[in-house]
């Protein structure tokens, strides 16, 4: 236990101090002072919204989930890919073994710095966020709002923590930093860009439907076709269930849940707004999926870590 | 006889089907400089991986300061220091605060922790670097700093693996001197791995000779020596202007020159007992002159060159 929180303390400082750290965090920073600005502009437009609009709704671009689904991979693989290689190449882990503690303290240490550097980030960045959206639009949230906030919180450093846990478990695979930085950009580009290309081309496969072209003559009557709607509705449908496997579209589809209280993500107007409970519900899966990734990927790295044969490559 | 601080039993490692170390049975006593000899790759690491409890044995087990390798490796910690092999720095913290981080892993208070390492940096040469960071150290520094981040726990036994490799002989000389400080004064038991013999001869009471992973033989070196070339036997050399068949015929036709051996102008004198006397003479009647005439040491290099060839 102390060797953990000794080793706990040693990596924040690090992360702390580190250029990537900085860098990332500014980047969100000022990123989110941008963003405050163009949401509070949101939610003036639809007023009927709420507050809440002021995360999930962009006149243009992005919103601040859209960069934290983004972003958030990036930021937690970036603390961690090469947390134990690094060590390990460097000759330090054998240093660090050698002391008075029980070997899982360093995991566990790593692991509990990197969480806690996460929250600090996006504690401090949703802070903001409504620091500045309150000043620009002079109301603040409800305090049902608030505890949206608050969950919406909580589920971004769940979110960013898998992508940390994640990360580690790179660095414990594999021997050099370079692989495992490889690996995690090749991760990111997959989860947030090329896995939307595979579902819309699987569902494109599956669920044939020809689109009419000016040579049909009347276009409107064959979009209108209950044929052509069902088929539509089908891609999507598939094209949604492959994007789960994907923890950031868990994390975005649970965010527009909790935020904005419409059950269809958007893409149908919604027939009412959900209770507090009932948006806890909904994105209640989500939250199970990431957390036990989060589990695996942890578990995965700690007894692959107890096992890791510490004597120097050569 | 001195108290046994590690002895181990059947101590086995196997990485698939290469056996590391192959039922190694060792001891060593406490306050003494062991040297742990065997060319790369003989399981010297293996086994100090396996007595600081970094790495579980296949079979048999070992015990360090009396505390059980697998079931009480931490206690061995908290008593033992190691150096491993190729051990690094946080280059990006000074020497003082890489010392207090290890410091601080091994439980030792705040003010403590700032006394001893001011003493250790004292000690190890590197008062003036205390606040420098590591990254702008020589390997020479680093493999000094590694020697005070092994003492801040006032360890019973240090381990140190091929502390010196690598190093110019200036830094091998100034870890050389330290060993045998430390030893003296602080009464401090050194496991010191190596394949340099030179290193070893220097510094250790006894050395242990290990080959395939199996401890081939463990003494001190003047009796390994004497069990190599027996005892009382002598060679000597000589270097002469002239050398040729007949006088080495007439070299060993005297009683207790067993066999002599030439290489150009030198001959080598293999004697029973010591003959130096009649040799030179017979030497001298033949017409040839004595250049030089010394008798042969046998190093650890042939020592351990004798026992690593043997099967």
């Amino acid at each position: 236990m102390a060797g953990m929180i000794t080793v706990c303390s040693k990596e924040l400082t690090d992360h702390l101090g580190s250029k990537r750290y900085i860098i990332l965090f500014a980047l969100i920073l000022s990123l989110s002072i941008l963003l405050a600005h163009q949401g509070a502009e949101y939610v003036r437009h639809h007023p009927r919204l709420g507050f809440m609009a002021a995360f999930t709704g962009a006149q243009s671009g992005f919103s601040f989930t859209a960069i934290m689904v983004i972003f958030g991979p990036i930021i937690g693989l970036s603390l961690s890919f090469d947390s134990i290689n690094r060590e390990r190449a460097s000759g330090t882990l054998s240093v660090i073994l050698s002391q008075p503690i029980h070997r899982d303290s360093v995991i566990n240490g790593k692991f509990l710095a990197g969480t806690i550097a996460l929250s600090l980030l996006s504690t401090t960045t949703i802070g903001i966020m409504c620091g500045v959206t309150i000043y620009i639009l002079g109301f603040g949230p409800t305090a049902e709002e608030s505890i949206r906030i608050v969950i919406y919180t909580l589920f971004t450093i769940l979110y960013l923590a898998f992508w940390h846990a994640l990360g580690l478990l790179y660095s414990t695979v594999t021997k050099k930093t370079s692989t495992s930085m490889l690996i995690s950009v090749t991760t990111w580009l997959f989860f947030s860009i090329i896995i939307a290309i595979v579902a819309a081309l699987i569902a494109f496969l599956l669920v044939p439907a020809r689109i009419p072209t000016v040579a049909d003559g009347n276009i409107t009557q064959v979009i209108q076709s209950e044929e052509f709607k069902e088929a539509m509705r089908r891609r999507v449908q598939i094209q949604m269930n492959i994007q789960k496997l994907s923890p950031a579209y868990l994390y975005s589809e649970a965010c527009n849940l909790i935020l904005t209280s419409n059950p269809s993500g958007g893409f149908e107007r919604p027939v009412r707004s959900l209770t507090l409970a009932e948006s806890l519900l909904a994105i209640w899966p989500n939250i199970t999926a990431i957390i036990a990734a989060l589990i695996f990927c942890f578990v995965a790295s700690y007894i692959l870590f107890l096992r890791l044969e510490i004597r120097p490559e050569r | 006889m001195p108290e046994t601080v590690i002895e181990t039993f059947e101590l086995t490692k196997k990485y698939g089907y290469i056996t590391a170390v192959n039922r190694l049975n060792l001891k060593v006593y406490e306050g003494e400089i062991f040297g742990f000899l065997g060319p790369n790759g003989a399981g010297k690491t293996t086994t100090l991986l396996m007595l600081m409890g970094l790495t579980v044995p296949t079979s048999g087990t070992a015990k360090v300061g009396g505390y059980d390798i697998i079931r009480e490796s931490r206690e061995i910690r908290r008593i033992a220091g190691l150096l491993p092999e190729g051990a690094g720095y946080y280059e990006d913290l000074t020497a003082r605060q890489n010392l207090d981080y290890i410091g601080q892993l091994n439980d030792i208070p705040r003010l403590e922790r700032k006394k001893r390492i001011d003493e250790l940096l004292e000690v190890v040469g590197l008062k003036r670097w205390a606040d420098v960071k590591v990254e702008k150290f020589s390997r020479g520094m680093k493999q000094r700093l590694g020697i005070a981040g092994v003492l801040i726990k006032k360890p019973k036994i240090a381990f140190f693996d091929e502390p010196t490799i690598g190093l110019d002989p200036q830094g091998t000389k100034e870890i050389r001197d330290l060993f045998i400080r430390l030893n003296r004064e602080e009464g401090l038991t050194i496991f010191l791995s190596s394949h340099l013999l030179y290193e070893v001869q220097q510094t250790c009471h006894r050395v242990g000779i290990i080959r395939d992973g199996r401890l081939v033989v463990a003494d001190t070196i003047e009796n390994l020596s004497r069990r190599v070339f027996g005892g009382g036997r002598v060679v000597m050399e000589f270097e002469l202007t002239d050398v040729n068949p007949e006088l080495i015929k007439n070299i060993e036709a005297i009683d207790g020159v067993s066999f002599v051996k030439q290489e150009d102008h030198k001959l080598y004198v293999h004697m029973e007992k010591d003959k130096a006397r009649e040799v030179s003479e017979t030497i001298t009647r033949s017409g040839s002159i004595i250049l030089l005439m010394r008798p042969k040491e046998y190093g650890l290099e042939d020592i351990f060159l004798r026992f690593y060839r043997r099967d």
